[in-house]
């Protein structure tokens, strides 16, 4: 730095004292990132090669759109709101379906507990492989299986939620204190037991606030589903977005709004308690 | 006497919490048991049509799906990579909006409570609705395109952004702020040499995280006409093209996965 | 000689309708080293940030050098706060930046917002605050980042930012509550000494009967938000001293 080469310090600086001063520590890591970040965003605005008139064109039909909108149109609400049930009853069965099924699975894919590493390492791949495709590709490949309808929608939920679930579980087991385990073991617990009495109780909230968590998520993918002919208020949108009737796509984004926002709040309150 | 008589009165007291846990609880369990039946006859759910669709799901996995098309792979890698500079260029530019929103957000640093409940109710907005419904609402006026697909991965990226960003700026250390303001410092001043120091660890972990969710829902916002690798999944169903539809979920699944591990690492190294 | 700094008739009330201070009066003239004292919750913090507007007086007036503090406009406050140096319990340096950019903080209140904001200093300024540092014997530190440091480090570099501001006035709110009986003996070593050298005018809010008495050379007491006792160190019988507590002991004793 500049101020080090000021004459009037050069008195100093041969003492011993001046060598101990350390050097600013640059970060050349965040630099690094930053710089490399930067360049890798403009060579993907580049490559996306965005269309900017039909950008500037489109925001202004797209604020068009929006008083078009207005007033939201309520009359279908008879089909919008069974639709919105739907959607709903799509989330919590797919989300309860998966904490059941996780629950077991977890243990045997928590290190500490599983009977082999073998085992763990299977199932956490399966779970990897499930977590990692979203639920609205796997709502594809269900309605091919299974054909249109809420079904494959709650499977697309239930698969996708399992796999991030039994990550999570397993983490928070993995996490547990060694001793409570040992304690068990040694005085001749078996596993059923172990699980029962000493895992259980020691990371129940942790468990709690992840499905509370994931619940919420679902209820976001569940409006979304219907996108794909998989059920729910998400089917209702597309339709109406289709035929160019945007007043009802107002009403009914304003439901999908007030259903994600309502549990927002509600998981907010419910996460204060756990 | 009275000792003993207050340990009673103490024990009868904890038995009543007890029992009043245990109520709790029962009702708790009881209301997700009542909550799983209701949707399960809503949703016409059966455990039966699921064991019978196991043959027919896992013939299609199997038969269908598998083994994926590898030449395929070469047209779908530009989809691929189409998804990835939509999730980074919705990241970059998301979080350079969020970073000036989420200052008027965050009570610590707005400079009037009403622009703060403005920011705050509009990007609540954003973020209630999902991403995929945002970009079905855009194709009507942009067209089919990777413009809806940016967009829309813009907006998301705003609407969480700003909430995460803001809260993180709400737990800064004021003590830092009023120490900065009594050396006679400028707002604007204050801003950048008080709070973004504290701010910037947050900023970027939460930028990284935000990259993944978008990396995510940039293979699905295709669906709905927003380009990349969903637009070409869809196709794949539609002209039932399963194994290039299992090569295209590969990809994703490559994708998804090296992100993951790039942002652990570059995290790891910066906080 | 006229008084650098004149508190009339100072009442505070917080929204809560605690009332923190009731009718403050005194004035302190150039070169003294006040200290306050009074048990927790007399209201010591909330009469120092009234002095410099870091809290809104409700009645009453501050006036430092002839101009009131309280009628001034937001722009002349922050004229007025770069001459009035302040120290922090919790030292309040910004963890993650280093020792000298915290000192240079110092200097924001007379550097171009746009610079000051980039953390672009003058030569002149970056000399001055390494001289300082020098003062309170942390040259070597001066580009270890300030959350490496110590706690008594961190209360010197504390003290530095308040001296880059070459102040008229230092305020220090219980500048040794969180240090060990030596590094607090050192720190107010440092802020007695620096402010007879350099000719500055201390008022430090204190826990410590017997510390206060040792450096101050007046002491005020106060007690609900009012003030009990005004006058010299050698004034403070024992008797003052469980007036001022009330019976309640100093908050330490009583802890206990
Ligand atoms: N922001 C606030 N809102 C409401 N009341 C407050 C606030 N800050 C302080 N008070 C109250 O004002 C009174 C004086 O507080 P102050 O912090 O000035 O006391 P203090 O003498 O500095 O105490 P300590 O020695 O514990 O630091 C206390 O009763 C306190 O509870
Ligand atoms: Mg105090």
């Amino acid at each position: 730095m500049s101020e080090l080469e000021n004459p009037n310090e050069n008195i100093y600086s041969l003492t011993k004292d001046e060598e101990e001063i350390l050097k600013p520590k640059k970060d050349f890591f965040i630099k690094g990132v930053l710089i490399f970040g930067g360049l890798f965003f403009l060579f993907s605005l580049y490559e996306l090669n965005i269309d900017y008139a039909n950008l500037l064109e489109g925001t202004g039909a797209f604020f068009a759109m929006l008083i078009d909108m207005f007033p939201p149109n309520i009359s279908e609400w008879a089909y919008v709101l069974p639709a919105a049930i739907e959607s709903l009853q799509v989330a919590i069965l797919g989300t309860v379906i998966a904490v059941v099924i996780s629950l077991v699975l977890a243990f045997l894919a928590a290190e500490n507990l599983a009977p082999s590493l073998w085992v763990s390492r299977i199932v956490k791949g399966f779970a990897t492989l499930m977590r990692v495709i979203p639920t609205i590709i796997w709502a594809l490949i269900f309605i091919v299986a299974v054909g249109l309808g809420p079904l494959p929608g709650v499977l697309a939920i239930a698969v996708h939620s399992l796999g991030m679930l039994i990550k999570v579980f397993a983490q928070s087991v993995e996490e547990m204190d060694e001793g409570k385990i040992e304690a068990l073991k040694a005085s001749g617990a078996g596993w059923i037991q172990i699980i029962a009495q000493a895992v259980i109780p020691t990371v129940l909230t942790a468990l709690m606030s992840w499905t509370i968590l994931r619940l919420e998520i679902d209820i976001g993918e569940s409006t979304i589903l219907g996108l794909v002919g998989a059920g729910g208020i998400g089917w209702e949108l597309m339709r109406a977005m289709r035929s160019y009737d945007f007043n009802s796509a107002l009403f009914i984004t304003m439901v999908i709004f007030i259903m994600i926002f309502s549990v927002e709040m509600l998981s907010n309150r419910l996460k204060l308690k756990v | 006497m009275l000792n003993k008589w207050k340990r009673v009165i103490a024990l009868e007291g904890t038995k009543d919490i007890r029992r009043h846990k245990r109520l709790q609880t029962m009702l708790i369990i009881l209301l997700v048991i009542g909550l799983t039946v209701w949707s399960a006859i809503g949703t016409d759910f059966s455990v039966y049509e699921v064991f019978s669709g196991v043959g027919l799901i896992s013939n299609f996995l199997f038969l269908d799906l598998l083994p994926p098309d590898v030449t395929t792979s070469g047209s779908l890698l530009g989809a691929i990579l189409e998804t990835l500079y939509m999730g980074f260029v919705g990241m970059v530019v998301g979080a350079l909006i969020a970073l000036i929103l989420s200052f008027l957000a965050a009570g610590t640093t707005t400079p009037h409570p009403i622009i703060q409940v403005v920011v705050r109710a509009f990007t609540s907005i954003i973020r209630n609705i999902p991403g995929l419904i945002w970009a079905l609402i855009l194709v009507a006026s942009y067209g089919i395109g990777v413009t809806v697909g940016t967009l829309s991965l813009i907006l998301g990226s705003v609407g969480f952004l700003t909430r995460v960003f803001a809260d993180t700026l709400e737990e800064i250390d004021t003590g830092k702020i009023e120490a900065l303001n009594a050396t006679g410092s400028s707002y604007l001043q204050v801003l950048a040499q008080g709070v973004f120091p504290q701010f910037i660890p947050g900023f970027v972990a939460w930028s990284l995280y935000n990259l993944e969710l978008n990396i995510r829902a940039s293979t699905i916002i295709g669906m709905v006409g927003g380009g990349g690798i969903g637009f070409a999944i869809q196709k794949g169903i539609k002209l039932f093209q399963y194994k290039e539809v299992s090569m295209a979920i590969i990809l994703v699944l490559v994708l998804i996965l090296s992100t993951e591990f790039l942002t652990s690492k570059i995290r790891e190294r910066i906080i | 000689m006229n008084p650098i700094l004149q508190i009339e008739n100072l009442d505070k009330v917080y929204p809560d309708g605690t009332v923190a201070l009731s009718n403050i009066n005194f004035s302190v003239y150039p070169g003294e080293f006040v200290v306050v004292i009074g048990p927790s919750g007399a209201g010591k913090s909330t009469l120092l940030r009234c002095m410099n507007r870091l809290i809104e007086p409700t009645n009453g007036n501050v006036i430092f050098k002839d101009k009131k503090i309280n009628q001034a406009s937001a722009r002349q406050v922050k004229q007025i706060r770069r001459e009035i140096g302040m120290v922090f319990q919790n030292f309040n340096l910004i963890d993650r930046l280093t020792v000298l950019n915290n000192v240079l903080h110092g200097r924001l209140g007379y550097t171009n917002t746009i610079k000051g904001s980039l953390g672009i200093f003058s030569k002149k300024d970056i000399a001055e605050a390494e001289e300082i540092l020098d003062r309170v014997g942390l040259k070597k530190q001066k580009y270890k980042r300030a959350d490496e440091l110590s706690g008594g480090q961190m209360q010197r570099v504390g003290i530095s930012r308040a001296l880059a501001q070459r102040p008229r006035l230092i305020l220090a709110d219980e500048p040794i509550a969180s240090l060990d009986p030596a590094s607090s003996k050192n720190i107010m070593d440092h802020i007695y000494n620096i402010c007879t050298e350099d000719k500055i005018t201390a008022i430090v809010n204190l826990h410590q009967v017997e510390v206060a008495i040792k450096y101050a050379t007046r002491i005020i007491g106060i007690q609900n938000g009012e003030v009990i006792f005004d006058g010299q160190p050698s004034q403070l019988t024992d008797r003052i001293i469980d007036e001022i507590y009330h019976n309640r002991k100093p908050p330490l004793v009583h802890a206990q």
